[in-house]
């Protein structure tokens, strides 16, 4: 009787009733504020920095204006390059935690862990002590002659991918991790004992073994630092602007909340072609997927690290 | 050749377990030769340090005249079928058989037809683009066998090859894989711990124990003359007696057995009047009947009262108490069971055997009784209502 | 067989990367000298301005009190959406499971401006508020996730096994499941505290006056220039952060003993 009248058009009640309060929830501040944004690029702006009461084109036609090619190409170049040295760095890290003495183990991944859980602001805070011009980092490069005395660690491009790498490597190892914990080792002995050198069987049994943590990887790195912008802003120089912060800049510096959102909408663009690229691989394996993300959050939290 | 891979005073301790202590073996060319023993025993790791996987702290690995000790896995002539099978789940069936000759960098034509070749020998051409979840347990087990094979290995090393297979399908791929090793000659060499599979199986068994080897031969040397108390109870089912030996009648002696009486057995160790015997008597071996069977010089005989039955379907199992020993005996039904009087629980019965089949041990340790299926002696639990019967 | 060094010495490098800067900020916070340049002796009078400094402790109560709130309504409503994505398996969840993940890879500069415009909108004042609902939308995830991936790995038939015993489904629930999966409630709401407290960018847009949190405290001291007391106040979060990862860490170890002992017999 109760279940009878519990339907509702095929959706159960007591579904909805556990669904609701998250789902609603994101769709008022997270669906609809974005909608708003691609709203706000097509409105005028007024004298004192709000949303006039017009519509215009004029906007979105200025995105054209050359210097914005430059920093989008720039938040590109940067993104790609940080995914490619964190994967770099992290697979063979993963490769090694996942071998580990399991006691050993525990606490290789504390470390890994800690780093992730320190305050954000207080690492690039470190790296702008670490790299600063009066610096005892650079006061040693110049020492040993690797740095010219004129020549700045910080404030351009190289500072602001070290910085990324920096914040996004734990990114990278966790669903790494995750991936190579559950890789079958033994299939490195089949490989070899095929026939298969060393590296050979790495390259072509492990890494597709870990296909799927690599996957996963590469998004949790090169999403968010499309959108970087502290880390630009504080260790970037005049010339090494990135998406992030230029949004920024037209929100507090410039005032121009139209033109923040039209940059904003390009950089929704920017991140969703990483994503559907990744919901395009994943389509063919898709039960799968959830289970990655879950158990990469239950490795950053420690639990069962 | 009669020494074709050989293992000379082979030493690879864990720290401090010593997974192989000393093992020094001869394997023909061309022959099954099974490691046979419980888990630990330091079968795997042997099989281990043949593939390369484990590098041994003392001793040599010989294959074809070669020292191959210091190789690495991948410049050995031996390819593996590993226990899980280690297929690689990124490639389909066609792939991962193609793996080792890809690495080779044969040509593709020479990969098509070596591939479709076994293939074709393991049954499994239909499946060719079959991604491996997609696979039975069996048909794993074949491509595993492929895999390995296709490289045309000097040895074929098997990890327990069969033990992920439940009983019905474990008896179908022994089959296929006896008629395999007949069809490609190669040697192979085979890690199980189920005596079954290796009696069945091999030309040539090596038991292991504890790192060492117990006894090496055939089959049937195995089975009938085991050398150890170990041997003895680890494959099959045994009685041990321990006694002196108290009169020599030309090649059969007197043995007096404390608490069971003087019984006579074969003395092919050669023992002197006063010296230590320890027996080992299969169940089979003893007959059983309800009427006292006819005095006979060369038969043991002895009175005992049926104190556990279990019924096997094929044969059925008695423990018998013969003055302080409690025999364990098998009898094969070889009429229509239904048909015959039952003997119970309680009933006196005779037991007779002759004296060739009692078989003296060289080594015993008390501590391989355990391995004898032997009915909970310590507590006689209450039977439950429903099959009390056999109790009445 | 030998294992290549590489791997290993990757990981150690990684190790020296990740710590070296930090190492720098602690041996800095006791520098009697504006940058670690040179070594000027020992002082601990940073952390003696930091004591005093009300501005700080106004920072911190904010901070605190905006992550305390945030985390309680996350762990309810995540492990609420957790519960509806593991039993049912409807279109309504699907949609549902795609609207929980992708919090969790927008970049954070997204949600600032998308949440500062929709505040704007609908005219709400930008202050605590705000801030705690941004905080919630973007930490709900992680909470609904994490507890997911504990239902996921629940055996159900000790739900039924507990019925057969005689549990009532609510007993069952309560003396079963709950204990199972609160682990992964406790983690994720432990995540989304983290994350709460951590957060500079959406707090950034959606701060007004009266809500500076710590983050923003210390990136205006950046900005400013006048980062004597940094070096300390990072310090005492490093050390803080440090105790807790690993205070959660054997914590959750506890609670989760039994799993790993099963793991480590599979493995062993």
């Amino acid at each position: 009787m109760s279940k009878l009248n519990g339907r509702l058009r095929g959706i159960n009640l007591g579904e909805l009733m556990l669904t609701l309060p998250s789902l609603g929830w994101l769709m008022v501040f997270f669906i609809l504020p974005s909608l708003i944004i691609f709203a706000i690029a097509f409105r005028t702006a007024d004298a004192y920095g709000g949303i006039g009461d017009s519509w215009t084109l004029e906007t979105i036609l200025r995105l054209v204006n050359p210097n914005y090619p430059g920093i989008i190409w720039r938040t590109i170049w940067l993104s790609v390059s940080n995914t490619v040295i964190c994967l770099a760095v992290s697979i063979p890290v993963a490769y090694y935690l996942a071998r580990m003495d399991r006691r050993w183990r525990q606490w290789a991944m504390l470390l890994v862990v800690v780093p992730f859980w320190t305050n954000f602001l207080v690492r690039v805070f470190a790296w702008k002590t670490l790299l600063h011009t009066d610096g005892t980092l650079r006061h040693f490069l110049v020492w040993t002659g690797i740095l010219g005395a004129d020549q700045p660690l910080l404030y351009n491009s190289g500072s602001i991918l070290l910085v990324l790498v920096y914040t996004y490597l734990p990114f990278a190892i966790l669903p790494l991790y995750a991936a190579a914990e559950k890789f079958d080792f033994n299939l490195l002995e089949a490989a070899r004992d095929l026939g298969a050198s060393s590296p050979h069987a790495f390259f072509s049994v492990f890494m597709p073994g870990i296909s799927r943590g690599i996957v996963t990887a590469s998004i949790m790195v090169l999403v968010p630092s499309l959108g970087s912008y502290v880390i630009p802003e504080m260790l970037g120089g005049v010339d090494s602007d990135m998406l992030g912060n230029k949004i920024a800049q037209y929100v507090y510096t410039e005032r121009n909340l139209p033109r923040a959102s039209a940059l904003a909408a390009v950089l929704i663009l920017t991140v969703l072609i990483p994503l559907l690229g990744m919901m395009y691989i994943n389509n063919r394996r898709q039960t799968r997927d959830r289970k990655e993300i879950t158990d990469t959050l239950s490795h950053h939290t420690g639990i069962r690290a | 050749m009669t020494h074709f891979l050989e293992f000379a005073g082979i030493k690879h301790y864990f720290g401090a377990v010593k997974a192989v202590d000393g093992v020094s073996l001869t394997v023909k060319q061309g022959e099954v030769f099974s490691l046979l023993g419980p888990s630990g025993c330091g079968k795997t790791t042997l099989l281990r340090i043949c593939a390369g996987f484990q590098h041994p702290q003392e001793g040599r690995v010989i294959l074809n005249g070669v020292d191959i000790t210091e190789l690495p896995p991948e410049k050995r002539k031996v390819n593996t079928v590993f226990q899980n099978y280690a297929l690689f789940p990124h490639l389909d069936v066609f792939e991962n058989i193609a793996f080792g000759l890809r690495i080779a960098k044969r040509s593709a034509v020479d990969v098509r037809q070596e591939v479709e070749r076994m293939l074709d020998l393991t049954d499994m051409t239909e499946h060719a683009r079959k991604r491996v979840v997609e696979l039975s347990g069996g048909q794993k087990q074949r491509v595993a066998i492929a895999r390995a094979l296709v490289n045309r290995p000097q040895v074929l090393l098997l990890d327990e090859p069969l033990a992920a297979l439940d009983l019905k399908l474990r008896q179908r791929m022994l089959v296929q894989l006896d008629s395999l090793h007949d069809e490609v000659g190669i040697t192979f060499l085979y890690v199980t711990h189920d005596q079954g599979e290796a009696m069945s199986i091999s030309d040539t068994i090596a038991v292991m124990n504890r790192g060492k080897v117990e006894q090496t031969g055939s089959p049937a040397e195995i089975y009938e003359a085991p050398r150890s108390s170990f041997v003895a109870a680890f494959i099959g089912d045994t009685n041990f007696f321990d006694g002196v030996v108290k009169e020599i009648d030309g090649d059969y002696s007197l043995v007096a057995i404390e608490g069971l009486g003087a019984v006579r057995v074969f003395n092919d160790k050669q023992l002197k009047v006063g010296g230590a015997v320890h027996l080992s008597l299969r169940p089979e071996k003893i007959h059983l009947t309800v009427a006292e069977p006819p005095a006979e010089s060369s038969r043991n005989i002895s009175r005992g009262e049926v104190e556990e039955i279990i019924y096997l379907g094929s044969a059925t199992k008695y423990w018998v108490r013969v003055g302080d020993y409690r025999l364990a005996v098998n009898r094969v039904h070889r009429r229509f069971g239904l048909d015959e009087k039952p003997i119970r629980w309680k009933d006196l019965v005779w037991l007779s055997w002759h004296s060739d089949d009692g078989y003296m041990l060289e080594r015993y340790s008390e501590a391989d009784e355990e391995l004898l299926s032997l009915p909970d002696t310590e507590t006689e639990t209450e039977p439950l209502a429903v099959d009390g019967d056999s109790h009445e | 067989m030998k294992r290549s060094l590489f791997p290993g010495l990757t990981l150690v490098f990684c190790l020296v990367f990740f710590y070296l800067p930090l190492a720098v900020v602690v041996v800095g916070s006791f520098n009697d000298s504006r940058f670690g340049g040179d070594w000027r002796g020992f002082t601990l009078k940073y952390y003696n301005q930091l004591l005093r400094d009300r501005e700080i402790r106004g920072a911190l109560e904010n901070t605190l009190v905006i992550a305390f709130w945030s985390t309680l309504t996350c762990m309810v409503l995540g492990t609420m959406a957790a519960f509806a994505l593991h039993r049912h398996r409807s279109r309504l969840q699907f949609f549902h499971l795609s609207l929980i993940y992708s919090p969790l890879v927008a970049p954070e500069i997204l949600m600032g401006i998308s949440l500062l415009l929709f505040f704007g909108a609908v005219g709400a004042d930008l202050g605590m508020t705000t801030i705690y609902l941004g905080h919630v939308t973007f930490c709900l995830s992680y909470v609904a996730m994490t507890v997911l991936g504990r239902l996921q790995d629940f055996d159900f038939s000790l739900i039924d096994a507990a019925r057969d015993l005689g549990a009532s489904s609510w007993t069952a629930t309560r003396k079963i499941l709950l204990p199972v999966i609160a682990p992964g409630i406790i983690a994720g709401g432990l995540l989304a505290f983290t994350l709460s407290l951590d957060d500079f960018v959406v707090t950034f847009f959606l701060s007004g006056a009266g809500s500076k949190t710590l983050p923003i405290y210390i990136y205006s001291s950046i900005k400013r220039g006048s980062t004597t007391k940094l070096n300390a106040l990072s310090a005492i979060l490093l050390v803080v952060t440090f105790l807790v990862v690993i205070i959660s860490h054997f914590t959750a170890g506890r609670l989760d003993r039994s799993e790993k002992t099963k793991e480590a017999k599979a493995s062993g």
